[in-house]
C-alpha cells in the first residue's frame, strides 16, 4: 500500500526498497510467506549482506537502517522511479529518462485522463498515476490477459487502484471502446504497429484535442505513425530520442611528470627520469558502455475538433457509410505500407 | 481548464510555422513583433485557443504592420502549388546567380503587392529557371523555406509548461540556467512531486520556470505547499505566471528569500535589523489601524480574529494586528512549513551547490528524495564525494543526458541538423535518517 501517501512507518502489506550499496531490491513486507509445499513459513530475504526477517521491518521507519546478518542497509519508501529500478520484468520496460519526458509531453497534470497501450509491466503506469491523482484516470490496456491481471493486481496491492483501470484489450484491434470516446486528454502508445492506432486515439481524445506520445524502437515504426498523424490532422508532430548516462564519481591521483629540468644542466645529475609528484582531482567518468538507444519518441498534438482540417474530419465521417474509391484507398494507407508512398 | 477562450490579463503562446513566441496579452490591441514583423493583436480576444489568424499586411512600405482575420484552416504551399515538372538530381544546376529572373527590388515590391504568400512564391518559381530542374524533394525543401519566409498565418496556443520551456530555452538557455526540455522532466519526477506533500525548491535564477514546473505537477487540488526559496529581492517568476495558474493553486507556491525565511525559522523575525524594522513599522501603525478599521467593517468577524491569530503566532511581542507586507507572512508560512519539513528538494543553482544543500538537507524527511541541477559536473562531483563521506543519503548518482530530435520524411528521415547539447547535470538521491 506504500504507493498511495507519504508514509513514515512501514506496515506490513507495504512493498519497501530496500537500499545496499548501490543496489536496489523491492521487498513486499509479509511476515509469512508459502513454501513450495504450500505452507506459511517466516518470509526471510537473502541479500549479499546476509539474511533480513522481513517481519523485522514492521514499524521501522523509511529512510532508517536495517540490520541484516552480515552487514546494513537503508529502508526506502517506493516512488515509481525506484519501481522501476526494482520492479518484476514481465516485459521490456520503460525506464525513467523516457517515462519523464513522456509525463512532460503528454502536458499531464494532475486531473488529466490518460490511456496508454500496453501496460506491459507497469513500469510507466505507476509514473502516470502520481502524476494525474487526484481526481485524474488512467486506462491501461493490455492485450496479453495475464499481464493485465497481474498488472491490475499490482495495483490493487499498491492502494492506486482507485487511479487506474486496467484491462485486456487488444486495442489496435478493437479500439480503446466506446466508453472512451472524447474523454481523454492524452494518449500514449507502446506497440509493435501504433500507426494503427492512431486513429483510436483520435476516437477516445476530448473534443478540445489532446496530445499524442508514441515510444517505438525502430525508425520505420516512427515514419508509418508520422504520416498516419499528419492524415489525421495532428499538428507540431515531432520526433525525438532521449538518453541518459550515469557518470562514475571518484578522487583521482595523477602523476606528474616534470621535464622542465631537462632544458638546463643540473648540478645533481642524474635526475630520476620518472614521475616526480601527484595531483589530486575529483573524476566524473564516462562509462565505457552506456545505453545507446531505447526508443524514439514521437509527439503530438490533435487540435481542438472545430480547427481539425475539414477535409480528414469528412473522411472520418465518412468511413462508415460505403465511400468512394478516394477514401478507399486512404484506408488503405491506414493498414500499412504508406512509408514509401506519398499523397498522388 | 473548462475555459478555452483568449483571455486578456492571460499569458498567450503566438506560434508562427516552428518559432513561438510568450506574450502577455494586457491590451487588446498590442502590437508583438513576430521574427521581423509586427503583429496587431486586436481581434484575437474571445477566440479560442487554437484558432488560426491569417496575418494581412497594412500600413505604408516602411511601416508595415500586420493586422490578423481569423482564419478557417492554414494552406500549405506544396498544396496550393502545382509542381509540374522535376528533376533527377542536380548536375544540370549551377549557382550563376542568374537562375532567378526578378530583381530582389521586384521581389521586394511583388511582396507588398501581393497578399497571398502562394502568388508569391509562384511567381518567384515562373521565373526561375533552374526550379524546374530540381528534384522533387528539393522543390519540396525550396517551398519549406519559403512558406517559411511568407508564411502569413499565426496561431494561438495556450501556455504549459512543455512550450513555455521550450520557448524559454531556445530564446536564451542562459536565463533558465540551461535547464533543457528533457532534464526538466527529470527533475519533476525525481523529486516525486505530486498532489501530495511539501516540496522545497531553492532557486536562483531559472526565471520561475522550475517553481513552475513543479506547481504544475502539484496540481490546482494539491494539499500541501511549495516553498521557493531565492537569494534575491524579489522571486523571478515569468514562467510561473506564464502558466496562468487559479489564484488558489498560485498561493500554494511560497516564494521566500532565502535569508530571511531561514533568519524567521531559527531566530524567530526575518530582519536583521530588529529595532530598525520595529521603529518603521510603529511610525506606519497609526494610519494601518485607521486602514484596519475600515477592512474589518467590510471583512466577516471571522476573517478578521483569523488575521490577527497569524500575526500573533508569528511575533508576539509586536503590537496587535500592525500592518505588514505580504513577505512577512510568506515567511512565517514557509517557516511553518519547513519546521515540519518537506518531501522533497530540489537545488538549481548558481552559488556552489554544496552549502546550500547541506543548510537545506535537514528539512527533508527521511527517505525522501533530493535533485540537485547544475550547469556543469565538477561543483555537483565535489558535492558527492562529500556525501558519500557524510553517508547521510541512498542512491546518489550523477547523470547527465543527451537529446536528439528527427526529422521524419518519406525516404528523408535523419536526425535533425542541430542539436542542443547543453543541458547540465543532476545529482539525485535519497535523504536517510
Amino acid at each position: 500500500m506504500s504507493f498511495r501517501h507519504y508514509k513514515e512507518k512501514i506496515e506490513e502489506g507495504d512493498t519497501v526498497i530496500l537500499y545496499l550499496s548501490n543496489h536496489l531490491h523491492a521487498i513486499e513486507v509479509k511476515p509469512e510467506i508459502k513454501n513450495k509445499k504450500g505452507e506459511l513459513i517466516e518470509n526471510v530475504y537473502q541479500t549479499t549482506f546476509g539474511a533480513l526477517k522481513v517481519r523485522n521491518l514492521i514499524g521501522s521507519e523509511y529512510g532508517s537502517k536495517v540490520e541484516l546478518s552480515k552487514g546494513w542497509g537503508h529502508v526506502l519508501q517506493p516512488t515509481p522511479e525506484l519501481w522501476s529500478l526494482t520492479l518484476p520484468h514481465r516485459t521490456q520496460i520503460i525506464y525513467t529518462p523516457d517515462i519523464s519526458m513522456i509525463l512532460l509531453q503528454l502536458d499531464l497534470v494532475p486531473g488529466c485522463v490518460v490511456i496508454e497501450a500496453g501496460t506491459g509491466s507497469g513500469s510507466l503506469t505507476h509514473a502516470l498515476i502520481r502524476r494525474i491523482r487526484p481526481h485524474g484516470h488512467v486506462y491501461t490496456f493490455d492485450f496479453h490477459d495475464h499481464r493485465a491481471m497481474l498488472a491490475q493486481e499490482e495495483f490493487e496491492a499498491h492502494g492506486i487502484a482507485d487511479f487506474v483501470t486496467a484491462k485486456h484489450r487488444d486495442v489496435l484491434a478493437e479500439g480503446f471502446g466506446e466508453d472512451l470516446n472524447g474523454k481523454a486528454d492524452a494518449v500514449f502508445l507502446d506497440l509493435p504497429s501504433p500507426w494503427t492506432g492512431v486513429k483510436h486515439a483520435v476516437a477516445a481524445m476530448k473534443k478540445e484535442g489532446g496530445r499524442f506520445c508514441s515510444f517505438s524502437p525502430c525508425i520505420e515504426q516512427v515514419q508509418r505513425t508520422c504520416l498516419a498523424l499528419q492524415e489525421h490532422s495532428f499538428q507540431d508532430i515531432s520526433t525525438m530520442e532521449v538518453l541518459q548516462t550515469e557518470l562514475k564519481v571518484s578522487r583521482r591521483t595523477i602523476p606528474v611528470r616534470d621535464l622542465s629540468f631537462l632544458k638546463h644542466k643540473s648540478s645533481n645529475n642524474p635526475v630520476e627520469e620518472k614521475p616526480s609528484s601527484e595531483k589530486n582531482y575529483i573524476v566524473g567518468s564516462w562509462p565505457a558502455t552506456a545505453p545507446g538507444h531505447t526508443g524514439y519518441l514521437t509527439v503530438a498534438t490533435l487540435p481542438p475538433q472545430y480547427i481539425r482540417r475539414k477535409c480528414k474530419v469528412d473522411k472520418d465521417i465518412m468511413e462508415d457509410s460505403k465511400a468512394d474509391s478516394e477514401v478507399d484507398q486512404v484506408a488503405d494507407h491506414e493498414n500499412g505500407k504508406m512509408c514509401i508512398e506519398e499523397n498522388p | 481548464m473548462a475555459d478555452n477562450t483568449i483571455k486578456l490579463g492571460e499569458y498567450i503562446v503566438i506560434q508562427k510555422q516552428n518559432y513561438k513566441k510568450l506574450h502577455k496579452f494586457n491590451k487588446p490591441n498590442s502590437v508583438v513583433n513576430i521574427g521581423k514583423d509586427a503583429v496587431n493583436l486586436k481581434g484575437i480576444e474571445g477566440n479560442r485557443y487554437f484558432s488560426i489568424f491569417k496575418m494581412i499586411p497594412h500600413g505604408t512600405k516602411r511601416n508595415k504592420e500586420y493586422k490578423l482575420e481569423l482564419a478557417e484552416e492554414t494552406c500549405s504551399l506544396k498544396e496550393e502549388i502545382t509542381l509540374k515538372a522535376s528533376g533527377a538530381d542536380n548536375r544540370n544546376i549551377y549557382d550563376d546567380g542568374r537562375s532567378q529572373k526578378l530583381s530582389a527590388v521586384e521581389i521586394d515590391e511583388l511582396k507588398f503587392d501581393s497578399n497571398k504568400a502562394s502568388d508569391i512564391v509562384e511567381t518567384i518559381i515562373t521565373n526561375s529557371t533552374t526550379f524546374h530542374n530540381k528534384t522533387e524533394f528539393s522543390q519540396e525543401k525550396y517551398l519549406k523555406k519559403k512558406e517559411k519566409k511568407y508564411f502569413e498565418y499565426v496561431q494561438i496556443l495556450k501556455p504549459n509548461l512543455r512550450n513555455i520551456s521550450e520557448i524559454m530555452y531556445k530564446l536564451e538557455p542562459n536565463k533558465i540556467q540551461g535547464i533543457r526540455l528533457d532534464t526538466l522532466s527529470q527533475i519533476i519526477t525525481l523529486s516525486n512531486v505530486s498532489c501530495e506533500g511539501n516540496h522545497l525548491l531553492y532557486d536562483s535564477g531559472s526565471n520561475g520556470l522550475l517553481a513552475a514546473a513543479l506547481l504544475g505537477a502539484m496540481g490546482s487540488q494539491a494539499n500541501g505547499k511549495l516553498v521557493h526559496m531565492h537569494p534575491g529581492n524579489m522571486s523571478q517568476k515569468q514562467a510561473l505566471l506564464a502558466m496562468n495558474f487559479e489564484t488558489e493553486q498560485y498561493n500554494k507556491c511560497i516564494s521566500v528569500n532565502v535569508y530571511s525565511v531561514l533568519r524567521q525559522l531559527y531566530q524567530g523575525c526575518d530582519t536583521n535589523t530588529v529595532d530598525k524594522e520595529d521603529s518603521t513599522l510603529k511610525r506606519k501603525a497609526v494610519d494601518d489601524l485607521e486602514h484596519d478599521a475600515k477592512v474589518s467593517k467590510l471583512e466577516d468577524t471571522e476573517n478578521a480574529t483569523s488575521n490577527v491569530d497569524i500575526v500573533n503566532t508569528g511575533e508576539e511581542n509586536k503590537l496587535p494586528s500592525p500592518k505588514k507586507p505580504k513577505w512577512h507572512f510568506d515567511n512565517i508560512a514557509a517557516s511553518e512549513v519547513l519546521s515540519n519539513k518537506v518531501d522533497s528538494l530540489v537545488v538549481a543553482s548558481k552559488e556552489d551547490p554544496q552549502n546550500i544543500f547541506l543548510e537545506l538537507l535537514p528539512f527533508v524527511k527521511p527517505g525522501r528524495p533530493f535533485v540537485i541541477y547544475y550547469t556543469v559536473a565538477e561543483p555537483l562531483q565535489s558535492l558527492y564525494i562529500t556525501l558519500k563521506c557524510l553517508s547521510n543519503v541512498a542512491a546518489l548518482k550523477l547523470t547527465c543526458n543527451w537529446m536528439r530530435n528527427y526529422q521524419i520524411l518519406p525516404e528523408r528521415t535523419h536526425p535533425e541538423v542541430m542539436m542542443n547539447s547543453s543541458s547540465g547535470f543532476l545529482l539525485t538521491g535519497y535523504v536517510l535518517q
